[in-house]
């Protein structure tokens, strides 16, 4: 499904990946967890495309595509999607709007015809109530307003509507109450199949009691230094990072 | 001076007809007149170099037309002038009660009356406008008359020549019209087309000004109005930018209670130029005037807006809004927008104000990541407050046929 090798990626000429391999098959559940400033959020920019994020060695491999080449808006048509850490907010762009255009233009990448208002209208609505989002929210600006929580189960919204083949989820858990959580994990574990992937971005072991990962791995200061199973995540909640050599050098340094 | 007023002063003691009073005026003006250089507030922030550097000549009557655009749905009354030259046979028109239609030649009483009475002095093209239009047309509305079938004047350029043209239009009392001037071309060329609307106590003027030169066509015009008590003029403005584009605007409230509603919509091109220069007068009281000039200006290109309304001592209870909003598509494309509002009367209500936008790159890239298309989010992001303009567009065929134009221009436009 994915496969990054030596991933080296910088911002305003700062270093900030250096090094990074990660392997995803079909159907995998990463978790990635690592301290505060780690890179967690700018590997999924750069697997989204962001522009200002600059790829300066390695490569990335999407379903046997050079993910690197493509824009932005192709990557996603080509079945990424990243739920962001922080949405943004774009007054004046209904959230219908936004994703009716969103999904027809996948929907036309896939070879498939655009839906109709009424098709959209029924399927969002189902998507709405996955997440448990009333119906005006719909209505809204994209993210205009909503809070913390809400603009969370937004992006699984987005995520359910649009069917992708790699799902990274930037800390979806960080802000949201426990049932809130309950309903992204659910939303999440919905769209879990054989033929589909996570990246799931978070701090804390709790979301991980609701969305099993097949592997965990600590990335820190640019790369992966830890990978391992379930058990990882637990053991990282009781230790914290404390033992992560690479930071203390630093400080010395 | 400049060579090419030089030219414009020879040309214009050549040309006598029954304007001569007036045009003798004109032209002792532009014999005092000074080339502006940017010191000049009138033309601080747009170069006239294009202008120096023409040797144009003018335009030939035996050139081929071009094809006259049609605007479907408008079903429009077409009057066409191609360089200089009114090419339309006016004798071979069926026209509708109450309207009738005269060469600047012909229409010796009601012209003379008319030019040069609502264009003010100040404007430098005018004056050339004033010695040089030797073809144009009288537009007479008598009064009470509603003529449904709106009017089209097309201004078409010819290559590598100068037009001059003067269009003259009375809408009698109570009298109900509807006139659109359609300027056209991208060849090498200068056009000055000026027009004076006087609209008669309780006329209503829908109007329409679509200035879609662009590329080497200079084009330097001007719209002025009068109002008398309850006039009612709807104007809209659609502009392109060229190497050279300038639009004065004149509206004077002459009588109480009258109504202005006066909307422009630009969107430059890359490396276009587009200066609008609007002053409104609330000469007496109890008038109302709207005005909302929205552009989008693409790389390297440059907009101007200098909008003025002016609320005299004695017209109190005047309505005024003046509003400006840029949105700048690049680092490199200029505004420069100054909206004023002087006012020496007590009991008025205004407002103004202008924006300049930039892009967000932020909400861009959320809509990308989920598979939008750049132009299509840009569309999204940006475009509504145009969207809106074209919206409050009186004649629906006119916006239906506007929009897509429009909007492909802008999807055109390159993000730098
Ligand atoms: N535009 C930028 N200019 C300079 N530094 C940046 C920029 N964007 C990100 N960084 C830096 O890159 C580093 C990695 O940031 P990133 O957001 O990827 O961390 P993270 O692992 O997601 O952290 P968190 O757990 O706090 O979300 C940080 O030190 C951050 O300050
Ligand atoms: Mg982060």
């Amino acid at each position: 499904m994915l496969k990054i090798s030596n991933l080296h990626a910088s911002v305003e000429e700062k270093n900030i990946l250096k090094g990074l391999d990660l392997e995803i098959r079909p159907g995998e559940v990463h978790a990635i967890m690592g301290p505060n400033g780690a890179g967690k959020s700018t590997l999924g920019y750069v697997l989204s495309g962001r522009e200002g994020y600059e790829v300066t060695e390695g490569s990335v491999e999407m379903q046997g595509q050079n993910l690197l080449d493509l824009e932005t808006e192709e990557r996603a048509r080509a079945g990424l999607f990243l739920a962001f850490q922080y949405p943004v907010e774009i007054p004046g762009v209904s959230n219908m709007e936004f994703m009716k255009e969103s999904v027809n233009a996948i929907r036309e990448a896939r070879g498939e015809e655009a839906l109709s208002a009424a098709d959209f209208l029924k399927k969002a609505k189902e998507a709405c109530k996955q997440v448990n989002l009333p119906l005006d929210f719909l209505k809204r600006g994209v993210n205009e307003g909503f809070s913390g929580g809400e603009k969370k189960r937004n992006e699984i919204m987005q995520m359910i509507l649009l069917e992708p083949k790699l799902c990274i989820l930037d800390e979806s858990d960080s802000g949201l109450d426990i049932d809130a959580l309950q309903v992204v994990a659910k939303g999440v574990n919905s769209q879990r199949s054989p033929d589909r992937s996570f990246i799931v971005v978070t701090h804390y072991q709790r979301l991980l009691d609701f969305i099993e990962p097949d592997f965990v791995h600590i990335l820190a200061d640019g790369k992966i230094v830890k990978s391992g199973d379930a058990s990882l995540a637990k053991e990282v909640e009781k230790t914290g990072y404390a033992w992560l050599g690479a930071k203390g050098e630093e400080k010395e340094a | 001076m400049s060579q090419w007023l030089e030219q414009v002063i020879e040309r214009a003691e050549k040309v006598s007809d029954h304007l001569s009073a007036k045009r003798g005026e004109a032209l002792s003006l532009l014999r005092q007149q000074r080339w502006p250089n940017r010191r000049v507030e009138a033309w601080k922030y747009t170069s006239l170099t294009p202008i120096e550097q023409l040797t144009l000549v003018e335009g030939a009557t035996n050139q081929k037309i071009a094809d006259i655009p049609a605007i479907p749905g408008v079903n429009s009354l077409d009057l066409v002038f191609c360089g200089g030259r009114l090419v339309t046979d006016l004798s071979g028109l069926s026209l509708p009660k109450g309207l009738n239609i005269l060469p600047l030649s012909q229409a010796q009483q009601q012209t003379l009356s008319l030019f040069a009475s609502i264009k003010p002095k100040q404007h430098l093209f005018g004056l050339v406008n004033d010695v040089l239009a030797i073809d144009g047309l009288l537009l007479d509305i008598e009064a009470g008359a509603d003529i449904t079938q709106p009017i089209r004047i097309v201004y078409l350029s010819q290559k590598d020549s100068e037009s001059h043209n003067r269009l003259l239009v009375r809408v009698g009392e109570g009298a109900k019209v509807c006139v659109i001037e359609h300027a056209l071309g991208a060849q090498s060329s200068l056009a000055t087309e000026f027009a004076e609307y006087k609209i008669e106590k309780n006329a209503q003027l829908e109007h329409y000004r679509l200035n879609l030169r662009s590329g080497k066509a200079l084009d330097v015009g001007g719209n002025h109005f009068f109002l008398d008590e309850k006039a009612q003029l709807n104007s809209s403005l659609v502009a392109f930018g060229s190497d050279l584009s300038r639009l004065d605007v004149d509206i004077v409230h002459g009588g109480e209670h009258a109504n202005a509603k006066f909307n422009a919509i630009y969107l430059l091109g890359t490396g276009e130029t587009f200066d609008l220069h609007s002053c409104v007068e609330h000469a007496v009281a109890h008038g109302t005037t709207e005005e909302n000039a929205r552009g989008i200006i693409g790389d390297r290109a440059k907009a101007v807006f200098n909008g003025r309304i002016h609320i005299h001592r004695h017209a109190q209870k005047t309505l005024a809004e003046l509003n400006n909003r840029n949105l700048l598509l690049s680092r490199r494309g200029q505004v420069n927008t100054k909206p004023e509002l002087e006012i020496y009367a007590d009991d008025v209500k205004c407002a103004h104000g202008a924006t300049v936008a930039e892009i967000e790159e932020k909400a861009l890239y959320y809509l990308r990541s989920r598979g939008i298309s750049r132009s299509q989010a840009l569309v999204m992001l940006n475009y509504g407050f145009i969207q809106e303009l074209i919206d409050e567009l009186p004649n629906q065929a006119l916006a239906d046929w506007l929009a897509p134009m429009l909007r492909s221009r802008f999807e055109q436009m390159e993000v730098k």
